[in-house]
């Protein structure tokens, strides 16, 4: 490997606490592979087990300020998970936050469905629920802030796979 | 009656003197007729004649109204109160005997095009006070105008209570009217500009402020569309300088779908990335990961093109290929847009249809930055 001085790099930018924290988990679950880890499925597993730590990765550099990167830790706090250990705390206080979503997911799509189909025609109501489903959390939004969230997440995810990609490429030979 | 139509008609915004000392001159000659305290008055006044001016006002509501009220926008959010003041204004007209100069809608249309707006009554109060030195009634009486159809009750001092407001900008010039009630019933005869400026400091409720266009209506409803309108129009771009090879597309059905397959490609290259370093895990001893922090921070945005380009392409075993085959049949279980899911599905098996590795090299286009990989993909549409 060539030895170079990395030039500074804010150390709080999103690319910086993703890459960090992805790291992390990925030499976490490096430390953790069997020793007969080339069969297919392990390899599937792992890669599964990879995917959930990069959206959570990147869902936690986020914190809780985006609602889609709140979507994706309850999604992934939620999800049926052997090794992880659930704590009910945090599953009831999201479920609440849920519920408040819901409540103004109620407000806004009685509002939604008015004025996406009213003003700007039924053509923005097909995608916007396309957009809906794409992006977490997406549900629970009217149109306006549906754009924003799909701006940021794409901003995220355009640095997750920068990062990944940088990570696949030091691994590959 | 016709002594407080008199009144009625001095209240214009035009030459303002004047009609200040000519209403001073009405109320005492209609204070001595009826020999009546003077806080009553205004109530008589007002509920006697407010059928009346309602009537007229209600005449003369149409286009010219909606200028009117436009105009007066214009005038609150400026400081050019100079050229407000050149053009007159159109009040109601109370008795068709008084004319006065009107400057065409047009015109003042287009004064509007270029001011900042304001819904407040009583900053309106406030320009005029500043300006014009105007008695209490008078700045009612511009007020009730530019509300236009049932706040002229409001207007009138004492009567707030009784009358309800038709207008929905009305409240946040209840405070106002409050304040200038209380003025109002002590000094109605006055003329003192300093206890009206007093008035004037008072509230500034925030609204949105909306810029009401030529020829475009006015209402509250169709002001709010306009402003999530653009709103909206706004967000749109910023995507647009998200997502690239969005710039030639109009449009904003076009641009969401254009933004919907951007986001299902780059989650798709999460996932496949995240494979790809699962299989490359399994092969590859892990690596000391201190130097991964600085080296995966160090990549500026310009150099990833070239070391895409200079990627050698990477070497599956036929294990791995399996998985990654695992990966993309998961990967295809849910198919959010066919096309590119179908376009994506020949692309990988085209690349897994062969052991040999010079056929892998499809797969290291793969590699290519986002947008690479975007563009390969539109190319595979289009």
């Amino acid at each position: 490997m060539n030895k170079y001085n990395p030039p500074r790099m804010n150390p709080s930018s999103l690319r910086s606490r993703f890459a960090t924290r992805f790291l992390r988990t990925l030499s976490k679950i490096n430390a953790q592979k069997p020793t007969s880890s080339s069969s297919p499925t392990e390899i599937f597993r792992r890669y599964r087990r990879i995917k959930a730590a990069a959206d959570k990765s990147m869902a936690y550099s986020v914190r809780s300020r985006r609602t889609w990167s709140r979507a994706m830790l309850w999604k992934l706090r939620t999800r049926p998970c052997g090794r992880r250990s659930v704590k009910t705390s945090t599953i009831i206080k999201s479920r609440e936050a849920r519920k408040t979503r819901h409540e103004k997911q109620n407000k806004n799509t009685t509002t939604t469905t008015t004025t996406t189909t009213g003003e700007d025609g039924v053509v923005f109501g097909v995608e916007a629920d396309e957009l809906r489903e794409l992006v977490p959390g997406g549900e629970a939004m009217d149109l306006y802030n549906l754009l924003d969230e799909t701006a940021h997440y794409i901003k995220c995810l355009t640095t997750q796979v920068q990062v990944m990609k940088k990570i696949a490429d030091f691994y590959s030979p | 009656m016709l002594h407080r139509l008199e009144s009625l008609k001095s209240c214009t915004y035009d030459r303002m003197d004047m009609t200040v000392l000519e209403r001073q001159a009405a109320r005492l000659k209609w204070q001595q007729q009826n020999h009546v305290v003077q806080n009553n008055n205004p109530a008589e006044l007002c509920a006697s004649s407010v059928p009346r001016f309602q009537g007229l006002v209600g005449s003369n509501l149409g286009s010219g109204q909606m200028v009117e009220l436009k105009r007066l926008e214009v005038f609150l959010g400026t400081d050019n109160f100079q050229e407000f003041l050149n053009f007159p204004v159109t009040g109601p007209e109370f008795g068709d005997s008084e004319k006065l100069d009107l400057l065409p809608p047009e015109a003042a249309a287009d004064y509007c095009i270029s001011r900042t707006s304001s819904c407040q009554i009583t900053a309106l109060d406030t320009a005029v006070m500043k300006e014009e030195r105007e008695d209490m009634s008078l700045e009612k009486m511009e007020s009730t105008i530019v509300s236009g159809r049932g706040s002229f009750n409001k207007r009138k001092a004492e009567t707030v209570a009784d009358h309800k407001s038709k207008d929905k900008r009305i409240k946040g010039e209840g405070e106002g009217e409050s304040e200038v009630k209380t003025k109002c019933s002590t000094e109605i005869s006055r003329n003192s500009s300093k206890e009206n400026s007093k008035v004037s400091e008072v509230q500034k409720p925030d609204y949105i402020h909306v810029r009401a266009r030529r020829g475009q209506a006015t209402d509250s409803h169709s002001l709010a569309e306009r402003a999530r309108r653009e709103k909206l129009s706004k967000k749109m771009k910023c995507l647009q300088d998200l997502v690239p090879g969005c710039n030639k597309i109009t449009g904003k059905a076009g641009m969401l779908d254009e933004i919907i397959n951007y986001v299902q490609s780059l989650q798709r290259q999460v996932e496949f990335l995240s494979m790809k370093i699962a299989a490359l895990n399994s092969s590859v001893e892990n690596l000391p990961m201190k130097e991964f922090p600085a080296i995966v921070a160090n990549f500026p945005a310009a150099a990833k093109l070239p070391e895409m380009a200079g990627l050698p392409c990477f070497q599956l075993n036929p294990l791995q290929k399996e998985s990654v085959n695992c990966m993309l049949n998961e990967s295809m279980h849910p198919p959010q847009t066919e096309g590119i899911a179908s376009a994506s599905v020949s692309i990988s098996e085209q690349s897994l249809s062969s052991s040999s590795m010079t056929q892998l090299q499809p797969f290291s286009t793969w590699n290519m930055d986002p947008q690479g990989l975007y563009n390969m993909y539109n190319m595979g549409f289009h």
